[in-house]
């Protein structure tokens, strides 16, 4: 999938948990920019991504993550 | 030695007139060197026997990031993954030896003794280091934070020691994250007066809220709490009910006069209270009580734990929620009060999980004349209820002691006893519940928004004066800050 499509797909995710009418991701975005976005919500938010891309993540990739660009990092290595 | 002291003034004196020479706050390194000397003169001035124990844990901890670094640089991944946990069971062990020893031995003794095996346990009483449990949480985030590459391992020791032992937080937090911390010891701190002088104002709000309210209200607590079968039921409410103030205005107290100090050499620490009592759920409190503890044990303890329960739903983020209450229950000491007290607390949360509140975060609005909100109100009290509650457990000596007392609230008469606090301390304690809420999203109560009244520099001194005055004339008789048995 192109990183573009990933992005679309994830706005959709970060829309539909964290309750927000719009949301404009890019590789450099991380918690301290969304302020919906704290430890619980995190891991609402990898529950739904593992689903709508049919993956699983392992501990050790949730806890590197330090912006958004890691996570599709991580998405992309898995061939979604 | 007290932050509070003319000790520690003077001590303090010496420290700022050489870190801002010229010669010396033109280099960082010059700084932090000064800032490491200064720090161990410090905690060898508080227990230089254990001076050692803090030199040899930081020389161990900076080799061992040393050695994570160029595994993870090597990308041997398997081997990093060991040398971390290595780190952190090293972290662990020094303070379950110190702090815990005695206890899981004395309750693995008790254990036996129910099965019928005659075991006993003569405690070693060992002497546990001021600040264990802060520099030993500073190295473990450490080592963790190289081996989740958020940080790259410090190459200079000194540099690494200055943060495992900066003195304004040594001894009783907050705890500072190396992430943010090692970068500010890596520019030089030329005199910033505007944070300097907002750091003096915070010392000056820890000190009023530790002298006039904590060193006052301690008078009652203490005393009702050491024999509460002798109490009358309203005194053992009282005193419970003004519990979580006295630790608030103790802690939070002490965390601003460490945080103002280390403003004042021009660094930003970690914070500790975001006005606690406006909280309207037990999940709402513990964000904003004690958060360089929360924060840490969130991300090493919950964070991992709920990652692993992900796919238990609401059950498995309870289970992860109470654990970590627990562990921050069991950080406090060792004794199953602190266990309970954390487990306590973890309960509260089920049903915030359940109702799917505890996720969200509702902003705070004022209501009539700038005032809370009616509902808001009723939720705060409500809940600082279930806190004063809880506190009990955080209080008592063992699990009898707060069986007795609580015992006592309902059994014993409701005659007025003596409660030897001077007025003022009311009038301190009402002034500091309104500044909550009208210095709410401030990082302290003097930290006064610009308007017509503190633009005036002569207000601002009127304010300053009056607020010292009553430190000399209201503060109780000085006692030991709560948090440094901890």
């Amino acid at each position: 999938m192109e990183r573009k499509e990933i992005y679309k797909q994830l706005e959709e995710i970060f829309c539909d948990v964290l309750d927000l009418d719009e949301v404009s991701l890019t590789d450099a975005t991380c918690a301290d920019d969304i302020e919906e976005w704290d430890s619980l919500s995190h891991i609402q938010l990898v529950v739904s991504i593992e689903k709508a891309f049919g993956i699983k993540f392992t501990s050790q990739e949730i806890m590197k993550w330090k912006n958004v660009g890691e996570m599709v990092d991580s998405l992309q290595a898995k061939n979604v | 030695m007290m932050v509070n002291t003319p000790t520690f003034a003077l001590f303090f004196a010496i420290v700022f007139a050489i870190y801002y020479l010229p010669a010396v706050s033109r280099s960082a390194r010059r700084q932090s060197v000064w800032l490491l000397l200064s720090s161990y003169a410090f905690y060898a001035l508080a227990q230089w026997k254990m001076l050692l124990l803090l030199m040899v844990a930081t020389a161990v901890f900076y080799g061992l990031g040393l050695w994570l670094q160029r595994l993870i640089d090597a990308g041997k991944s398997r081997q990093a993954s060991h040398a971390t946990t290595l780190g952190v069971c090293a972290g662990i062990g020094v303070l379950l030896w110190f702090k815990y020893f005695d206890f899981f031995a004395s309750s693995i003794a008790s254990l036996l003794g129910l099965l019928g095996l005659g075991v006993t346990w003569n405690a070693l009483n060992l002497v546990v280091p001021l600040g264990v449990s802060f520099f030993t949480f500073r190295l473990i985030s450490y080592i963790i934070e190289i081996h989740r590459e958020h940080l790259r391992a410090s190459s200079d020791p000194l540099e690494f020691a200055a943060y495992v032992s900066f003195f304004p937080s040594l001894l009783s937090g907050p705890i500072d994250r190396p992430e943010r911390f090692l970068p500010q010891l890596r520019v030089p701190h030329p005199f910033d007066r505007q944070l300097a002088v907002d750091g003096c104002r915070q010392v000056l709000w820890g000190m009023f809220t530790k002298m006039c309210i904590a060193d006052m209200l301690v008078r009652l607590t203490d005393r009702v709490w050491a024999a509460p079968d002798e109490q009358s039921a309203l005194m053992l409410v009282v005193a419970a009910l003004l519990y979580p103030i006295q630790l608030y205005a103790d802690f939070s107290g002490y965390s601003h006069m460490a945080i103002g100090v280390g403003k004042v050499l021009g660094f930003q620490m970690a914070r500790n209270f975001n006005y606690p009592f406006l909280a309207r759920n037990v999940a709402e409190f513990w964000r904003n009580w004690h958060m360089s503890l929360t924060s840490w044990i969130t991300d090493y303890v919950f964070m991992p734990l709920n990652v692993r329960f992900r796919d238990w739903g609401k059950v498995g983020m309870a289970l992860a929620i109470i654990i970590n209450l627990v562990l921050i229950g069991f950080w406090h000491g060792a004794d199953w009060t602190y266990g309970l007290f954390g487990l306590y607390f973890g309960l509260f949360y089920i049903p915030l999980i359940v109702s799917g509140a505890f996720g969200k975060r509702k902003k705070l609005r004022p209501g009539w004349h700038g005032c809370p909100k009616g509902g808001d109100l009723a939720k705060m009290v409500a809940n600082y209820m279930v806190v004063a509650v809880g506190m009990l457990l955080f209080r008592g000596q063992s699990l009898a002691e707060v069986g007795t007392y609580l015992h006592g609230m309902v059994a014993n008469g409701w005659s007025v006893g003596e409660f030897g606090i001077h007025p003022f301390c009311y009038l301190s304690i009402v002034v500091m519940l309104i500044l909550h809420w009208t210095q709410r999203g401030t990082e302290h109560a003097l930290q006064l928004k610009p308007g017509r009244l503190w633009n005036h520099r002569a207000y601002r001194w009127i304010l300053y004066y009056t607020i010292i005055l009553c430190i000399f004339k209201f503060k109780g008789e000085a006692h030991q800050f709560i948090y440094f048995q901890f």
